[in-house]
């Protein structure tokens, strides 16, 4: 397959996930081939400069299939702006502060689930799309409870953080 | 369980319980009266003499006349029939809180066995304390009306006591009866913990089947002037019996045939609904016919009572009028004699016994009603929450009972004037008959679906209180 | 143009005040998500909108006409014609198969059977549950009935959709199914929804998202500097 198919695949089966450069691809690829986990399957340079065709080798296939049996450790760390800005808004300057980035978040948030759902009920919506947009209002709708229960709680919790 | 703890559980419950338990004692109590003054017109000692003696001591020739105490008896007992009926009808009200009351015991961790026994101890013990309640008022009663007047004479047999034992088995078993007639009513409802399945396993429409019970009781009806003719009058004990049993599977026929007709009158409905209410009136006859074969079973055999109480009336007045004519030929004027007069208050008697039954009935069906209502109230809500007018919802409970019920009163009346036509004898003595009294059978079956109007009228009352928007929260 | 119109509602339940000075406008074709914590008011308010219940202060409008002055018969005829109500759970007559229960509103508009029964078939086809036509609601899963229900309230085509926790009963997909083939369904028609939940993923299939809290309204849903009202979009 070449980097361009490869391109190609990602951006049409992920959608919603963080675009991917081309120089990404490549590098990508060229650390694969450094390590023996894929092969160039024979230059054909004929029509354009970056034409290689790569297929997986046998170590390839067992470290992805070791990769797709792994699971993924359920959240260990609370790892999210979010989460930190909220508590730095608390420690550095007070609840009103943070309480207007919680609003302005929700308000955020909620136009974007808005924006993902509006994209998912579209009757032109493929399997694909919709797949890729329940995950992420999956994790909008989290973030957006937590908001919710958090507003609720931000001056109990300023004092605690002040005390 | 303990018999205590289950008896803590059947009278655990709320205001309309409490109103269960009070109708269903009240019945109790009214069966216990009226079985207890039957066993005590039963327990009249014949004086000695030959088999038409009177009982001299009693003022009513109803008491005084040995051929007519078994009727009499007999009439008493039938008048228990709209009291238990009522006391049936009583027994669903509330049942929805008492369901769920019922489901949260099996979720504690009842057995269904167990559950069973709890609702049959609280019919049981209401029904126990009603008919000890009506043997004390028995008790007390003739007590305070036995005054013989100034010819030594009693208006009730209050100088005999109907035997013991006999006493014991009516006061005793009325409750048990009740509480076996509450486990076979729950027969069909299993209460699981998470809720109440009912009607599992009525499978198949009602067929007409029950037609073949009126022709029983036709038929015993018939034969028993051939029968007489063929003994040449001699006493049959046995005759009464079938005569009994006759009247019995007739009335059981048209009651149980009311299914049929109720499921009748919902398919050509449904198939000619001229509005949406007659259409939901349509679809609840098919869906439960039997509905109304229990709504309104007291209220038919009254019915039949009356009609044939109408036939016995026309051949009295027949009768009395031909001794009218002959005495007047025979010169003596115009007296009627003193015989038919009585029969004809005695008439007066049984017609005014069928009017209470009619009341009683229309009062169970009123429960019957209201109790429909309330249980559909979130259903009822929500239509008018989408615009169906309470005109169109009452209209639709006006057609669910009219449509079975102005055939079944037809059926009833047809079949109790037949019956009571074939026992009264059927010609006079020059070989005239009796003319049909279509102006009494139409008073009566009038009066039976007037009385239904109004209970109709009275429960749609109820639906402006269960239709209002709180029935629509959500949680 | 505005088409329904709340202002200043007032309503109480003896001493619980339930809504306290509630203004909002719908638009034709518009949307519009009522969130809230639980008790704050939101089945009220849409019970008012719908003129189920009179507001004890406040006016509620449609088209430019006062409709909380109106008789019961009045607002009944308008619930009919040009409002649907859908709710949680258990609102098809139990009797009924699901095509007479869908039927039922055109009957009462004084369509003829036949009719009635064409366009409630043509409409369970829409909803997908089209072979359950002539099965009761007691032999139907909560899915289809709600489908069923969805039916209901849309076969008069009308121009406002009241729905009470439509999805609230059913378990994630369905819901979404059911909620995804109502808003397609309504937008169709150009008619409005006000769509009564406590979940945003729910109240993201709307255009607009108002939030009460304690009778009154909270924010809406159109950033923080939009007036209450909502009306200028």
């Amino acid at each position: 397959m070449h980097g361009y198919e490869l391109k190609r695949a990602y951006d049409q089966r992920l959608p919603q996930v963080r675009p991917l450069a081309f120089g990404q691809v490549y590098a990508t690829l060229g650390r694969l081939l450094r390590d023996g986990l894929v092969a160039s399957t024979g230059p054909e340079r004929l029509t354009g400069p970056d034409r290689t065709a790569y297929s997986l080798t046998k170590d390839g296939r067992v470290t992805l299939e070791r990769w797709l049996g792994t699971v993924e450790p359920p959240m260990p760390y609370v790892n999210s702006a979010l989460f930190a800005k909220v508590v730095v808004a608390l420690l550095v300057v007070d609840v009103e502060q943070a309480r207007a980035y919680l609003i302005a978040q929700r308000q955020a948030h909620t136009d974007r689930l808005r924006e993902l759902t509006a994209l998912k009920t579209a009757p032109s919506a493929t399997v694909d799309e919709v797949v890729a947009a329940d995950y992420a209002i999956a994790h909008l709708d989290a973030d957006l409870r937590w908001l919710r229960t958090t507003l609720e709680r931000v001056a109990d919790w300023h004092r605690e953080v002040r005390a | 369980m303990s018999p205590g703890t289950l008896a803590r559980l059947a009278m655990a419950g709320n205001r309309t319980d409490a109103a269960r338990v009070t109708l269903t004692a009240l019945s109790a109590a009214l069966a216990t009266l009226a079985g207890l003054a039957a066993l005590t017109v039963l327990a009249i000692e014949k004086p000695p003499g030959d088999a038409w003696q009177h009982s001299e001591q009693y003022v009513n020739g109803l008491l005084r006349e040995p051929g007519l105490r078994g009727g009499t008896a007999f009439a008493l007992v039938l008048l228990t029939i709209p009291v238990l009926a009522l006391a049936g009808q009583s027994a669903r009200l509330g049942a929805p809180a008492r369901d769920r009351r019922l489901a949260a015991l099996r979720l504690a961790g009842a057995t269904p066995g167990q559950v069973t026994r709890i609702a049959m101890l609280e019919t049981g013990l209401a029904s126990l304390a009603g008919a000890l309640t009506g043997l004390a008022a028995y008790l007390v009663g003739r007590n305070l009306l036995h005054r013989p007047d100034a010819n030594g004479q009693l208006a009730l047999p209050t100088d005999v006591l109907p035997w013991m034992p006999a006493m014991a088995a009516v006061v005793l078993g009325l409750p048990l009866v009740a509480a076996v007639a509450t486990s076979v009513m729950l027969r069909r409802v299993t209460t699981t913990p998470l809720g109440v399945f009912r009607r599992a396993g009525r499978t198949g429409s009602p067929r007409p089947w029950p037609g073949l019970l009126i022709g029983l009781g036709v038929l015993a009806a018939a034969m028993v002037e051939p029968i007489q003719w063929a003994l040449k009058g001699a006493r049959v004990d046995w005759l009464g019996i079938v005569i009994l049993i006759g009247i019995f599977a007739a009335v059981m026929g048209v009651i149980l045939g009311t299914g049929w007709i109720s499921y009748l009158a919902g398919r050509v409905l449904h198939r000619h609904a001229p509005s949406p209410a007659a259409l939901l009136a349509a679809r609840r006859l098919t869906d439960d016919p039997w509905a109304s074969s229990r709504t309104f079973a007291a209220l038919l055999a009254a019915v039949i009572i009356g009609a044939g109480a109408t036939a016995f009336r026309a051949s009295f007045l027949l009768m009395a009028q031909i001794e009218r004519e002959e005495s007047r030929a025979a010169g003596y004027g115009d007296d009627a004699g003193p015989l038919n007069s009585f029969y004809l208050t005695t008439m007066d008697l049984v017609d005014l016994a069928v009017a209470v039954a009619l009341t009683i009935a229309a009062a169970g069906l009123l429960v019957t009603l209201v109790e429909g209502i309330v249980s559909r109230r979130r259903g009822y809500a929500v239509l008018v929450a989408n615009g169906v007018p309470r005109a169109t919802i009452g209209a639709s409970i006006l057609w669910q009972v009219l449509a079975p019920v102005v055939p079944a009163v037809l059926v009833a009346l047809g079949v109790g004037y037949t019956i009571g036509r074939l026992f009264s004898g059927g010609t006079g003595r020059d070989g005239r008959t009796p003319g049909v009294p279509v102006e009494q059978l139409a008073l009566l079956g009038a009066g039976a679906v007037v009385a239904v109007l109004i209970t109709v009228g009275l429960g749609v009352l109820f639906l402006r209180g269960n239709t209002a928007v709180e029935e629509l929260r959500a949680t | 143009m505005t088409k329904l119109e709340a202002r200043g509602l007032v309503k109480s339940y003896g001493p619980t005040p339930a809504l306290r000075d509630v203004t909002l406008d719908i638009d034709e074709g518009e949307i519009v998500a009522v969130t809230g914590p639980s008790g704050c008011g939101k089945s009220t308010l849409l019970h008012c909108l719908a003129g189920i219940l009179r507001p004890d202060a406040g006016e509620v409008s449609w088209r430019g006409h006062r409709i909380d002055t109106w008789s019961e018969a009045a607002r009944s005829r308008l619930r009919r014609t040009e409002f649907g109500v859908l709710f949680q759970f258990g609102q098809l007559v139990a009797e009924l198969t699901a095509a007479e229960n869908v039927a039922l509103p055109l009957l009462l508009a004084g369509t003829g059977r036949r009719a009635a029964r064409a366009a409630a078939c043509d409409w369970l086809e829409r909803l997908g549950v089209a072979e359950y036509a002539d099965v009761r609601p007691g032999e139907m899963s909560g899915g289809q009935q709600q489908r069923c229900a969805t039916a209901r309230a849309l076969v008069t085509e009308p121009r406002v959709l009241f729905a009470d926790e439509p999805t609230g009963a059913l378990d994630t997909v369905t819901g979404e199914q059911v909620l995804t083939q109502l808003v397609r369904l309504a937008r169709q028609q150009r008619t409005a929804v006000v769509l009564i939940t406590h979940e945003p993923r729910i109240a993201a299939y709307a255009d607009r998202e108002i939030v009460l809290r304690d009778g009154a309204i909270d924010h809406t849903g159109l950033g923080l500097d939009a007036p209450l009202s909502g009306g200028a979009r």
